[in-house]
This record gives C-alpha cells, sequence and structure tokens, in this order.
C-alpha cells in the first residue's frame, strides 16, 4: 500500500564514504617502535650473549617493520594534497622514512636508527603543521 | 505559533512530488550513511534526489551529486562538485569534510556519465528541513 511512510522510507543508501572514517593518527605511533629499534641496537652491541643478541635482531626487524607501517599509514591515508602544497617535501620526507625503517630492519648500525628518528619527527612537523593533536585525536589524549 | 507546521506542508508537499513522480522513476528519496559530507549531511539524512536537471544540463560546482564508486560500482557515492574539467567530461568530486573523505583526491575525477541523480531537499531530520 502506497502511504506517506512508505514513500518517505528510503531504500537507497548513499554514501559519504570514508575509508577509514577513524581519522585518527600521529606519528608517536611510529616513533615509539623507531626508539625502540634505537635501543634495541644499542643493547645488541652491548651484549656477548650470541642468543641475546639473535633475539635482539628478530625483535628490531619486526619492530622496525611496525615503524614502516605506521610511516605509510600516514603518508597514504592522513596527508592529504592540500598538505603536499603546505610542504612540498613531504613524499620526499615519508619516502625517505620508509626508506630509514627498511634500513634499520636490515642493519644494526646505530646511526641508520638515528636518521630514521629525525625523519619521523619531520613527518611530526608536517603533521602539527597540518593540524596534528586537534584533529587527529581524540580530547583528553596526554600531551 | 506551531513550528511543526510548515513542516507538515512541505512534508506533505515533498510526498506529494514524490508519489507524482514515482511512476517516472525522476525522483527518488536517499538516506546518508557516513560523514564525509559533514557539517552539511550527517549520517541519517534523508533526501530528495532527482534525475531530471542532468538529462538536460551538466552538474555544476557546488551541487551535491550521486555518483557510483569508480572502486566499487554497487556502492553509491555522495559527494559535491568541486570542478568539471575543462572539456566537460569528468567531475572532481569531493566530501565536505576532506580529513574524513575519500574522493577525487584518491579515485580521481568521474565521468560525467557516472552522475545522473542530483541531491535537491533535505526533508529528515526535521530540524534540518531544507534545500541543499
Amino acid at each position: 500500500m502506497l502511504t506517506l511512510r512508505s514513500i518517505l522510507r528510503p531504500t537507497r543508501r548513499v554514501h559519504a564514504h570514508c575509508d577509514v572514517p577513524c581519522g585518527i593518527y600521529d606519528p608517536e605511533q611510529a616513533r615509539i617502535e623507531a626508539e625502540s629499534c634505537a635501543r634495541i641496537i644499542e643493547k645488541f652491541h652491548a651484549s656477548t650473549d650470541e642468543l641475546f643478541r639473535q633475539r635482539c635482531v628478530v625483535v628490531k626487524e619486526a619492530r622496525a617493520e611496525e615503524t614502516k607501517h605506521h610511516i605509510d599509514v600516514l603518508w597514504h591515508d592522513y596527508f592529504k594534497p592540500e598538505h603536499l602544497e603546505q610542504f612540498p617535501d613531504l613524499h620526499d620526507v615519508c619516502w625517505k622514512a620508509s626508506k630509514a625503517a627498511s634500513k634499520v630492519k636490515q642493519s644494526t648500525d646505530p646511526a641508520a636508527a638515528t636518521e630514521l628518528l629525525a625523519l619521523i619527527d619531520r613527518i611530526d612537523e608536517m603533521w602539527k603543521g597540518t593540524g596534528g593533536l586537534g584533529k587527529t585525536r581524540l580530547n583528553g589524549r596526554p600531551s | 505559533m506551531s513550528r511543526r507546521r510548515p513542516l507538515v506542508a512541505l512534508l506533505g508537499a515533498a510526498a506529494g512530488i514524490a508519489a507524482g513522480a514515482a511512476a517516472s522513476r525522476w525522483l527518488d528519496v536517499v538516506e546518508v550513511r557516513g560523514g564525509s559530507m559533514a557539517p552539511s549531511l550527517l549520517p541519517g539524512d534523508r533526501l530528495l534526489v532527482e534525475s531530471r536537471s542532468y538529462q538536460y544540463r551538466a552538474p555544476r560546482p557546488g551541487e551535491v551529486v550521486l555518483a557510483a564508486d569508480p572502486r566499487a560500482s554497487e556502492r553509491e557515492l555522495i559527494k559535491r562538485v568541486a570542478t568539471i574539467d575543462d572539456v566537460g567530461a569528468a567531475a572532481d568530486l569531493r566530501g565536505d569534510a576532506p580529513d574524513e573523505s575519500t574522493d577525487s583526491r584518491e579515485f580521481g575525477a568521474v565521468p560525467l556519465s557516472a552522475i545522473r541523480w542530483r541531491a535537491a531537499f533535505r526533508y529528515w531530520p526535521p530540524e534540518r528541513v531544507g534545500r541543499l
């Protein structure tokens, strides 16, 4: 039967779509994993216990992979074309940071970890410059 | 003075038009999902959409349109036309909430042939009834 209610009840759903509606991003996530790598590399060099050193390598590789993932999420999902206008070296920095994470995964060179941290800090500056905490974290996040 | 009287009139008019157009299928009602059009459109908003305008003219920047998702054609997107390209063949579609929208910035411009419906009027919720 044709009633007002049936006429006005939509059968079509239209999507104001967003792939990841959560919109939560923070380079701190990458930074923590990268710090983990830096500390593990120190411990690796300080130890003579072969088993411990092997564990260091395994854990470091996993943490480096996580770092790379978090960098990529910021690069692919958070940063938008208008952010690129604001920071023209955005792609270059993210690309280098991704590569630096690979380097940390492969090597036990402390300098590689230092470079990775420095690049993550540059991503952090761009994140802060494009909204940062206020836009991409829930209220109440400790600063 | 009742605040509801204009609303009832609008609902009645919308229903009348919808009923009249049902046979010709150039008017329809849709429900919005997702938040990429906030604050102009919110999830749960119900809209009157029409497909008559674009039989006679191209979509214009600023209009809110429905388009098949280029990456999953069974899904229908609702976005705002940002620009039309120089040759008038494709539209750049954007969500009003850029930080929470997957749109032409990711999937590129959408051919105008994929855009048939224009969102014309919101009839629900009552406190935000009005033209779009």
